[in-house]
């Protein structure tokens, strides 16, 4: 069932727990339709494992993560449809092509006439050159670039981008930004995690500070932007 | 050799360096081992192994018609040795190759670790245990030293020759054209069997002259090894740039996760080669030797826990660190575990039935009985194998990137582990069979695979069932992607 009306990403009391360390201890986020939502904060701060709850991957030692209505652990294929994930890391199977990859999570979402969709966003990215050559030997940012268009393909009520501008070209940048803004303007709930906060502020309307795996505080994007963004925040994670 | 003047990487003082850093990369490996006393005991007992090869059969096995053994035991330690050297395009790395790209690690460093690596593989093992154990029944005791002396310089020869078959496949020549090289230890075999059964002073001489004979071909490694890694990897390097067609959606999810699972493991260099030579090379020597029906029974399990070791031992390494993102994919995850099962016992089927295929072309007309343990010893050891392959990657998962030709999906110690556990279980079942097919009993050949195959899929279901738990599954993907 549906969580408080309007929050399309709910999450409540979120612990994980890995062996005798607290990943996340207790954050709690709310993303509503049409929403976009940064979480910044300090290596391990539990950004990663977070997007990762949300993703279907790891599962929750307590508390709630709901996405489109759906429990991440109590109904975890409904909830893996809805959502569309580019992890921190890799996330491109490496003997593989793009166009395999598109293809994989095209038929497990069972979408139709998805391949003019997938073309434009590959070109979008500039990736249509590259579009069935194997990912091995992809460069940081182009495989950077083909996590974003694996998490966008079929249009998901959820969106999280985990690291997407890193080592990313502006041109990249510039076309994931133009993917959250999609995503907004369809009503989907957008979680981007980053280190870069000019770019969380540019492409997110509020942000989440994470500190110690448990959440400090959120702000609106305009608060987090320039000089006094970059005090404001440095006094978050001190 | 013009390279060995022009290398500032052959000057003495870099090669004391690189010496240094086979230390500092040893200590660096030591101390990051998971699981050291595990380590500590699997080394003891390897150690108590080949103790027990050398000194047991001296007490135990009368030698006197096994001496005409001794030259042919040799020669097959050579030719293991050098196949497996060929085909390892350079061996085992102290460090893989992501890691080690950031750190200054000359080639000549690369070129000892891969000596010093050499032996931790189970045919490596398998072979001087057998060879020692046979010079300890011939020759007593006092063969011991001449042939652990034959088994070093034979692995410091297969090393230079893997290096020069490196250099040529680099060169985009066919690198098995390195291996008549292997006739340098063929060559001196006879006189040193001959010396096993001499005196004193014979062992002497043949111990220091195989001593000699290693710290040159150490060298010549060294040197290959330079030249070698000016080269570009040829075969990976295409690999990796390689682009292939689309093909239309497959009816089923389960078939469109064959088909990626199946470009992993036929895209990867490695897992090419290892299953194209491990589903030729034991055919042909069974074909070359004309194996009696009764000996091609033992033929599936060899290949199979070969094949199994390519890349079944950490089946989710195939995904890299894409793991991720396939974990994120609505589908659920038995049908995922079926595609990478299918995947694998494909492989190990193909591999299988190429070698028996090749076998039986010399192997005259079989018995019902003999026929029918052939081909279930085979269903019998892919059970095993797939079995063996599904527990051991939920166990105990490695992060590890198979686009290097070099790479293994498991430290070297634990594919030492692997490959002996697998090898003891196929083999077992190989003999079962073969005895109950020689004496014509194809109705407990029958009985007795039917039971191997219930204990197979018994466990292939447990493994299942421990994949389709969220948290252990998170666990695995979280070593795989790292």
């Amino acid at each position: 069932m549906r969580s408080p009306v309007g929050a399309v990403i709910d999450v409540a009391g979120l612990q994980v727990r890995f062996g005798t360390v607290d990943a996340v201890a207790g954050v709690d986020l709310r993303v509503e339709a049409g929403q976009a939502l940064a979480l910044l904060g300090r290596n391990g701060a539990g950004k990663s494992t977070t997007m990762r709850v949300l993703a279907g991957v790891v599962p929750p030692t307590r508390g709630r993560a709901v996405v489109a209505g759906h429990d991440v652990r109590t109904d975890p294929l409904p909830a893996k449809r809805v959502v569309g994930y580019c992890p921190d890391v890799g996330g491109l199977v490496p003997r593989a092509t793009p166009w395999e990859h598109l293809q994989l999570s095209a038929r497990l979402r069972r979408l139709d006439g998805w391949e003019p969709r997938a073309r434009a966003l590959l070109e979008q990215f500039d990736l249509g050159d590259v579009a069935h050559r194997v990912t091995a030997g992809f460069s940081h940012g182009m495989g950077r670039r083909l996590s974003v268009v694996l998490a966008a393909l079929h249009e998901p009520e959820v969106l999280l981008l985990d690291e997407p501008f890193d080592g990313v070209d502006p041109l990249g940048v510039e076309a994931t930004v133009t993917v959250v803004e999609d995503a907004r303007a369809r009503g989907a709930a957008v979680l981007v995690s980053t280190h870069l906060r000019d770019l969380a502020v540019q492409a997110c309307s509020e942000v989440a500070v994470l500190r110690g795996g448990v959440r400090v505080a959120t702000v609106s994007a305009d608060h987090m932007a320039g000089d006094e963004g970059a005090r404001a925040y440095r006094a978050l994670l001190a | 050799m013009p390279t060995a003047r022009s290398s500032p990487e052959l000057s003495r003082p870099e090669v004391a360096r690189a010496l240094a850093d086979v230390g500092h990369l040893l200590r660096f490996r030591r101390a990051t081992l998971r699981r050291p006393r595990a380590v500590g005991l699997a080394l003891a007992g390897l150690g108590a192994v080949t103790l027990a090869a050398a000194v047991l059969p001296a007490l135990l096995v009368p030698g006197d018609e096994l001496d005409r053994f001794v030259r042919p035991a040799l020669a097959a330690v050579v030719l293991v040795a050098v196949i497996g050297a060929i085909a390892a395009g350079g061996g085992r790395e102290l460090l893989a190759r992501d890691p080690a790209s950031v750190l200054p690690i000359s080639p000549v460093t690369d070129h000892l670790g891969a000596l010093l690596l050499a032996p931790l593989s189970a045919g490596w093992l398998i072979q001087a245990w057998g060879l020692l154990g046979l010079v300890s029944a011939v020759a007593g005791p006092g063969g011991t030293p001449v042939a652990l002396a034959w088994l070093v310089a034979v692995t410091a020869l297969a090393q230079a020759v893997g290096w020069a078959g490196e250099q040529l496949r680099r060169r985009g020549t066919l690198a098995w054209l390195s291996a008549p090289l292997a006739g340098l230890g063929l060559l001196p075999a006879p006189l040193v069997a001959d010396a096993i059964g001499a005196g004193p002073p014979t062992l002497v001489f043949a111990v220091l002259a195989l001593l000699g004979a290693t710290a040159l071909l150490v060298a010549a490694g060294g040197v290959l090894a330079v030249a070698t890694a000016r080269l570009v990897p040829r075969d990976e390097a295409r690999r990796e740039t390689a682009t292939y067609a689309p093909r239309p959606l497959p009816a089923s999810d389960l078939a469109l996760l064959r088909r990626t699972d199946r470009a992993s493991v036929w895209r990867s260099v490695p897992l090419r080669r290892g299953t194209a030579l491990l589903a030729l090379a034991p055919g042909s020597v069974a074909l070359a030797g004309a194996l009696a029906w009764s000996s091609l029974v033992l033929l599936p399990g060899l290949v199979a826990s070969g094949c199994v070791l390519l890349f079944g031992v950490n089946l989710w390494c195939l995904d890299g660190r894409g793991m991720l993102w396939r974990e994120s994919l609505p589908v659920a995850p038995r049908t995922v575990l079926l595609a990478r099962a299918l995947v694998l016992a494909e492989v190990l089927l193909g591999a299988g039935t190429a070698t028996l295929i090749l076998g039986a072309i010399r192997a005259g007309r079989p018995t019902t009985a003999e026929l029918l343990a052939v081909v279930l010893a085979l269903l019998v050891v892919v059970a095993q194998s797939l079995s063996a392959a599904l527990r051991w990657s939920h166990a105990h998962p490695y992060a590890v990137d198979l686009r290097s030709a070099r790479a293994t999906p498991a430290p070297p110690l634990a594919m030492v582990g692997y490959s002996l556990r697998l090898a003891v279980a196929t083999t077992l079942s190989g003999l079962l069979l073969a005895g109950f097919a020689g004496v014509g009993r194809a109705d407990l050949v029958a009985l007795s695979a039917a039971l191997l195959l219930a204990v197979s899929a018994v466990r292939i279901v447990r493994a299942a069932r421990r994949w389709s738990d969220p948290v252990r599954r998170a666990a695995v993907v979280a070593v795989v992607a790292a």
